[in-house]
């Protein structure tokens, strides 16, 4: 038949960046809506979701390194290097999606 | 059928292959198609009644039309205006283009990836006969004169008891609910059939582009409905038993109801694109004669598109007040979900460019999706720009953005799908007299209706409005715009006259007649009721074979499966990543009790909205127990070990493998679960950051024992579950664990419902003691459910349909009790945190 089967919570790989990213934009909102509701002070709620913002960049970063340093199995044939660079492909993406989306309008006013 | 060649040894074969199967597997005649589960009839019943809505809808539009065509109209009153342009949009949105899509996908999807059924056909059928009926309801409501009046998103507070205290909210929260349960069921259906029921050898990279398509769309619509079908529980709560969570008088937030039905409503419009760009990205490469371009960056692309739709639902917020810099992150993320979009169109276009392209009526519907679905991309890429979007805000210019998104999106790739598969389903193809003229009168009439909608929009015409004076400069446009509407339903009148003269006068054609190279083409026409009648053995990309050349084969039964065992309705489960087969799947068979089901489930709807609230409790019971009931046939009753499939190769029954389709179902279902849950804890936060009338005068004073006893409860429950498949492998008492796990529930369940009448404010005065009950009733609620997973396991212990290789059941068990465990925890912790929350909102500035 085919290549050896490799597992199925492989599959995660393809929806880790943009899982990430999903995080940051809930997290970012969430702390961006507590930070206004509680009328913080605006420096330190910029630096916050800045610091947000980076570390959920950091996690995508590292994914993408983790995943591109490691060569697809050749046991696993085709599937394994077309699943690979699905999952890279999809991490490049993440990438781009979260600082376009979440990175500029973080110079914007704060809470008006 | 294609088999009639039965003269050869090799024709007779077939023939008596397809005997056998097709005794097993056909629905019967009269009364026994109410019994009918096959996904080919479930399928075209979705399709079917799908297009009877859809008939209604259009007529409903063409009547807005009417009124709005000259000013100071009296063809309707604001009433009945209401009415008549909020059942258009749910019509549309809810009863057509959703259960179209799902239609096409039950009928399509097992095809197209060399599988016989899906796999759970009654799961199909239930869904089917919920649709049917929850638009029924919506329907009856509409020519009783009490449908919903408040738009078709429902906006609280206008859709509050306040505002609108007859049953037209109720309508529409009931009965869309009802049509959502059909299609989370169907969502389930179809993730775990394209993970598990593929032909063998279908690797992911080989699996048609269309079957990624629906993979990423089932699992958008997993998580996608959940938000909604909390924000219309909690709604019809508070409609029905004052708990006031949209009500800002009393601690709630109408805008909550925002953020619930946009988490649903923004993803929505992607859920029908991307099965219609899967039908594209199948048909394009065939009327281009080549291999679709950049199949690996659309598989990356739709991906993207389906997380990003989620993150953008705020968009449809820009206007409500939330500060700039958050209103960036939803600007940002809507212009950019264009990319993946346009990787697509781009696809699409350089398989056209680099192809030879013939012309075909379906190619000329795809001709006419580029044109409105462009045009609809880039008025969307407008509206993400916030200033111009505060401009348009509530216009006609947003009108006509998301027809030419939903309509370019759905209804032309749709017609193109209809005249392209039509010949499989006929074996006939469409007469160009008729198809040509009706495809330029919907494209001309549609361009008419909603082009001139932006211009009328531009010049400040708001939506929803019954009537205008006439002075407003909207007179011509609006006029020209309701000639348009007409024209085009001339086009969609001589579409339905095409498609039925088809039936009898279209031309003969054989399989396979556009040259197509997926499996849904190497099968009988029209498709057997197994489908296939033995299953292909895939080796290079399922969407580059020759029907034509495989189709014999199949038909003698030289794959897979190619004879008939037992009366059992068989197919085969593969490897989720490689496709290597691991399990014979043994499908239900025909039964009416999905209809029965369904009943049930229709009484408890309508006991709800009529206000006999212990005849739904009593109904929602029943519904629960025929599910039980339903699980007491299901799988088999002895041990068989690994069995023959052909190409001498044997796999084990599902019911002894280690992943089998219902497991995966229920951890899809807890991923619906826990969506809903998710949004559950979400819409506490947001009362409590967000809503006026925070903190109440009353503290919140949940008692700490009970809450610890109830968690503690439920993981005596989970672990005992642990136990007894321990005792099963072990042969230890089973039915004594499985008791003490019924205990600890009835103690949690106990410990959560006195937690409930303890609920201070009560929950009909605040909103904190609202979401608080709220919390607690979903863990009663879980712990309630788990009880009748324990009183089916007894069952089916007692008929023998488990044993230590057979752990399905109990499995399926401990798998609820842990979630209903951690959930639990998650939502005792947060209302026993909750008046530590809102104390801190009193030291807000």
């Amino acid at each position: 038949m085919n290549a050896p089967p490799f597992s199925p919570q492989w599959l995660w790989w393809l929806a880790a960046g943009f899982g990430v990213w999903c995080s940051a934009l809930a997290a970012l909102y969430a702390l961006h809506g507590i930070g206004c509701a509680f009328a913080w002070s605006a420096g330190p709620l910029r630096i916050g979701l800045a610091a947000l913002l980076l570390a959920h960049l950091t996690v995508i970063g590292w994914l993408w390194r983790d995943l591109a340093a490691a060569n697809p199995d050749p046991g696993f044939g085709q599937t394994g290097i077309f699943l690979h660079a699905v999952a890279i492909w999809t991490l490049m993406a993440a990438l781009a999606t979260t600082i376009l989306t979440l990175g500029p309008p973080l110079l914007l006013t704060i809470c008006v | 059928m294609s088999v009639s060649d039965g003269l050869t040894p090799q024709g007779s074969a077939a023939l008596r292959l397809h005997r056998q199967l097709a005794a097993i597997w056909a629905t019967g005649p009269g009364m026994q198609r109410l019994a009918a589960v096959n996904h080919s009839v479930v399928g075209l019943r979705f399709m079917a009644t799908a297009f009877v809505f859809f008939g209604i809808g259009g007529i409903l539009g063409m009547l807005t039309r009417v009124q709005l065509a000259t000013p100071d109209a009296t063809f309707m009153d604001p009433e009945t205006y209401n009415q008549v342009f909020t059942m258009h949009g749910s019509m549309m949105l809810f009863l057509f283009a959703i259960p179209m899509v799902e239609g096409m996908a039950i009928y399509l999807t097992p095809k197209i990836l060399g599988a016989r059924d899906l796999a759970f056909p009654r799961l199909s059928a239930y869904g089917y006969w919920c649709y049917l009926f929850g638009g029924t309801i919506l329907t009856a409501a509409l020519v009783a004169g009490v449908a919903p009046n408040s738009g078709w998103f429902m906006y609280t507070p206008l859709s509050s008891n306040v505002y609108t205290p007859g049953i037209n909210a109720d309508v529409w929260l009931l009965g869309v609910t009802f049509v959502e349960i059909s299609a989370l069921t169907l969502a389930v259906e179809l993730v775990v059939s394209i993970l598990k029921l593929r032909a063998p050898g279908m690797s992911l990279d080989r699996m048609p582009i269309f079957g990624w398509y629906m993979l990423v769309t089932a699992l958008m619509m997993v998580v996608a409905f959940p938000p909604l079908i909390l924000g219309s529980i909690l709604l019809e709560t508070e409609r029905a038993f004052g708990l006031p969570f949209f009500d800002p008088t009393r601690g709630g937030d109408p805008l909550l109801w925002q953020h619930l039905f946009w988490l649903f409503g923004h993803p929505d419009v992607y859920i029908i694109f991307l099965p219609m760009a899967g039908v594209l990205s199948t048909m394009i490469p065939v009327f281009a004669s080549r291999p679709l371009i950049g199949y690996r960056a659309i598989v990356v692309a739709i991906i993207a598109l389906a997380f990003v739709s989620f993150g953008i639902w705020v968009h449809h917020m820009f206007t409500v007040g939330i500060p700039h810099l958050a209103l960036a992150f939803f600007s940002a993320g809507t212009a950019i979900v264009a990319v993946p979009t346009a990787v697509q169109v781009f696809a699409w276009l350089a398989t056209l460019a680099h192809g030879r392209p013939h012309w075909d009526v379906p190619m000329l519907y795809v001709f006419g999706f580029f044109v409105i679905f462009v045009i609809g991309g880039l008025t969307g890429v407008m509206l993400s720009i916030v200033p111009f979007d505060w401009q348009v805000h509530n216009t006609y210019f947003v009108v006509a953005h998301f027809h030419y998104v939903t309509a370019g999106a759905a209804a032309f790739p749709l017609l193109a799908a209809l005249y392209y598969w039509l010949p499989l389903l006929t074996g006939r193809a469409a007469v160009h007299r008729l198809s040509v003229p009706a495809f330029w009168l919907v494209f001309v009439g549609f361009n008419l209706t909603f082009f001139l909608m932006h211009l009328v929009g531009l010049l400040g015409m708001p939506r929803r409005i019954y009537t205008y004076q006439g002075y407003e400069g909207w007179t011509w446009l609006n006029l020209l715009s309701s000639v348009g509407g007409f024209i085009m339903t001339i086009g969609f009148g001589l579409v339905v006259i095409d498609l039925l003269a088809q039936l009898r006068f279209g031309r003969r054609v054989r399989r396979d007649p556009w040259g197509a190279a997926t499996l849904e083409w190497a099968m009988p026409i029209p498709p057997a009721p197994y489908a296939f009648a033995s299953l292909p053995q895939v080796t290079t990309r399922a969407d580059r074979i020759a029907p034509g050349a495989l189709a014999p084969s199949l038909a003698r039964g030289d794959g897979y499966l190619g004879f008939a065992r037992n009366g059992w309705q068989e197919t085969l489960g593969v490897h989720v990543v490689s496709g290597a087969p691991e399990q014979l799947i043994v499908l239900s068979r025909a039964t009416y009790l999905p209809l029965f089901t369904a009943f049930a489930t229709a009484a408890a709807v309508l006991a709800m909205l009529f206000h006999f609230y212990l005849g739904a409790l009593a109904m929602t019971v029943l519904t629960i127990s025929l599910f039980v009931s339903a699980g007491q046939r299901a799988g088999l009753a002895r041990d068989y070990g690994p069995m023959p499939i052909g190409h001498g190769v044997s796999v084990p029954p599902h019911t002894e493998a280690a992943d089998p389709p219902p497991w995966l179902a229920l951890i899809w279902t807890l991923v619906a679960d826990g969506t809903l849950f998710t949004s559950l804890v979400f819409g506490t936060f947001y009362l409590w950051i967000s809503a006026p009338n925070w903190p109440p005068a009353m503290a919140l004073e949940p008692s700490r024992p009970l809450a610890l006893v109830a968690v503690a409860a439920l993981a005596l429950a989970a672990a005992a579950a642990r136990g007894s498949l321990r005792a099963l492998a072990g042969g230890g008492a089973v039915r004594g664990w499985i008791g003490l796990a019924l205990l600890a529930l009835f103690a949690a369940i106990a410990t959560t419902v006195a937690l409930i009448g303890g609920v201070t404010p009560h929950p009909r005065a605040h909103a904190l003691g609202a979401t608080a009950a709220a919390l607690l009733f979903y863990v009663a609620l879980h712990a309630g459910i788990g009880l009748f997973f324990l009183v089916s396991n007894l069952l089916r212990l007692g008929a023998g349909f488990v044993s230590p290789q057979r752990t399905t059941d109990l499995r399926l068990t401990r798998l609820w009790l842990d979630y209903t465990l951690w959930t639990g925890a998650v939502a005792l912790g947060l209302v026993l945190a909750l008046p530590g929350l809102a104390a801190m909102l009193e030291a807000r500035p």
